[in-house]
């Protein structure tokens, strides 16, 4: 069983009193990142992998209707961080999290969490497209069929694909197998899956490494008009990708220990322009400018 | 598409033309308090230069922040590089308004040879129209429009020879020569805004063309 397939099997309970009407009537955020909601509050969280501390020690807030982008070079930990937002990590034999991460003021990994519901309201997009071997259809209307959404399903699952830039291209062979989909285009019918089940915020993990300079461009354009509904988190190896699409960023580097192992840090998280204009640490100097990594 | 370097790219268009709209007002104010010799006035003239000053750093920090963050090329990086300058040019501008105002202010209380006056309303007028036609000729990407600064600059350095020569001939009284002293430097301040504005169709003719020269030159005058 897939790991998407698994978070839209099992019914759902709510974490806390939020709802999703509830988030969706608050304001918008404007301005500056500094005046935004944070969505998420990370509090010195330390990621191990039998007891191997793989990333050390992070606190960070993240913010609402903000791009946000995890940078840094192999093994800095970003995937591993990125995975506690929607208790992806809990999915691997061994691995620990210590530390705290509120969403929307609740413990995301208190005693009563479902990682099911979490999983529904914190949507995930991966590095390779990974429709099901379905029809384009099916494949968006699946999420709201197994969590019993099923009336105006058409109506749903085609505000999906709008939303994701697709419908043009599908409108007249949603019956078609998803398989028959470009890269590009099975990565944009990823995240209308993700879409149509409503979540409120993506995660994406490097969603654009495996596509070509243009289907990377629409998944970045994608990103910046997703981020009026959606909060949006992205891992990426792609520097530039991050100083395009992001907000915010945060550079993470890694810690050699005397015996040689290795733990991921996170070194500074600030607004995107101040990280590519005037970084305050000279680790994210020398990354940024290519000096490092 | 790159939707965010497009919003940006036309964001800071926008802002350029604000800010030349902003420097029209100046202008206009630095003459009519002059013209008037109306101290208040020049004031406004010279703390409205705040307003400008803010346009410029926006245009500033904007320009910084989407070099380092978009990478753009080819024409999206001439045209970069050409608000940079022209965002220099329009806050030039708005300096030599102050210059001016300021100016004024120190002789507002000497009675004014009119056709120095009348000298001072046509160079005005001119550095308005090479003003407005700088900032279109850059809006609409003309190079016809923009070449045709070069005729509009030799009027206004035309007018500033004139009010020279009206200066030498206003006799030996002593506040009266003090006077034309400061006079000449309100002339070469709007003969410069003039320059100004033509290098600014050097920027449109370099945007449209991915060549820059300059339309004139002091050792190679235009044939």
């Amino acid at each position: 069983m897939t790991e998407i397939e698994t978070r839209l099997e099992a019914p759902s309970v709510k974490i806390g009193d939020v709802s999703l009407e509830h988030v969706a009537e608050r304001p918008r955020p404007s301005g500056s990142p500094e005046l935004r909601e944070p969505i998420f509050q990370v509090r010195d969280v330390t990621v191990s992998y039998s007891g191997n501390p793989a990333l050390s020690d992070v606190s960070l807030d993240i913010y609402r209707n903000c791009v946000t982008a995890f940078i840094g070079p192999s093994g800095c930990g970003k995937s591993t961080f990125i995975r506690c937002f929607n208790h992806m990590n809990a999915l691997i034999p061994g691995a620990t999290i210590d530390g705290t991460i509120m969403y929307h003021d609740q413990d995301l990994y208190g005693p009563e969490v479902d990682a099911v519901e979490v999983r529904k309201r914190i949507g995930m997009v991966f590095q390779k497209p990974n429709p099901f071997p379905k029809t384009i259809y099916d494949n968006i209307a699946f999420g709201p069929r197994v969590l019993g959404l099923n009336d105006n399903l058409s109506e749903r699952v085609e505000r999906a694909l709008q939303q994701a830039a697709l419908w043009d291209e599908v409108k007249d062979r949603l019956k078609a197998s998803a398989l028959s989909l470009s890269g590009g285009q099975q990565q944009r019918l990823c995240i209308a899956r993700c879409l149509a089940v409503e979540p409120d915020v993506i995660l994406m993990d490097e969603p654009a490494s495996a596509l070509d300079p243009i289907a990377t461009t629409r998944i970045e354009d994608l990103m910046h008009e997703l981020k009026q509904e959606y909060t949006i988190v992205v891992v990426t190896h792609n520097m530039q990708q991050a100083a395009r699409v992001a907000d915010m960023t945060a550079f993470f580097s890694v810690n050699q220990g005397a015996e040689g192992q290795r733990t991921g840090i996170l070194v500074e998280y600030d607004a995107t322009q101040k990280i590519f204009t005037q970084p305050a640490d000279k680790r994210t100097e020398d990354y940024v400018t290519g000096r490092f990594g | 598409m790159r939707l965010v370097l497009q919003e940006e790219l036309d964001t800071l268009q926008a802002t350029l033309h604000e800010e030349g709209e902003l420097v029209l007002r100046a202008l206009r104010g630095a003459i009519n308090a002059l013209e008037q010799r109306d101290p208040e006035l020049a004031d406004e003239v010279i703390a409205f230069d705040d307003e400008v000053d803010r346009q410029y750093l926006a245009i500033q920090a904007g320009v910084e922040s989407l070099l380092a963050r978009q990478t753009p090329v080819a024409a999206d990086l001439r045209l970069v590089l050409a608000l940079l300058h022209n965002n220099l040019h329009l806050e030039r501008m708005a300096d030599y308004c102050v210059t001016i105002a300021k100016l004024t202010k120190l002789v507002y209380d000497v009675s004014p040879d009119p056709r120095l006056m009348a000298g001072f309303e046509e160079m005005g007028s001119r550095a308005e129209e090479m003003i407005r036609v700088s900032l279109d000729s850059f809006a609409d990407r003309d190079v016809a429009v923009a070449t045709s600064l070069v005729d509009l600059d030799e009027l206004i350095d035309r007018a500033n020879r004139r009010i020279v020569q009206h200066v030498l001939a206003l006799g030996s009284n002593l506040a009266l020569r003090e006077w034309g002293l400061r006079m000449i430097i309100v002339s070469r301040c709007l003969e410069r805004i003039g320059d100004h504005a033509v290098d600014i169709g050097e920027q449109t003719a370099y945007l449209v063309t991915g060549e820059f020269r300059e339309f004139t030159d002091a050792s190679h005058r235009a044939s």
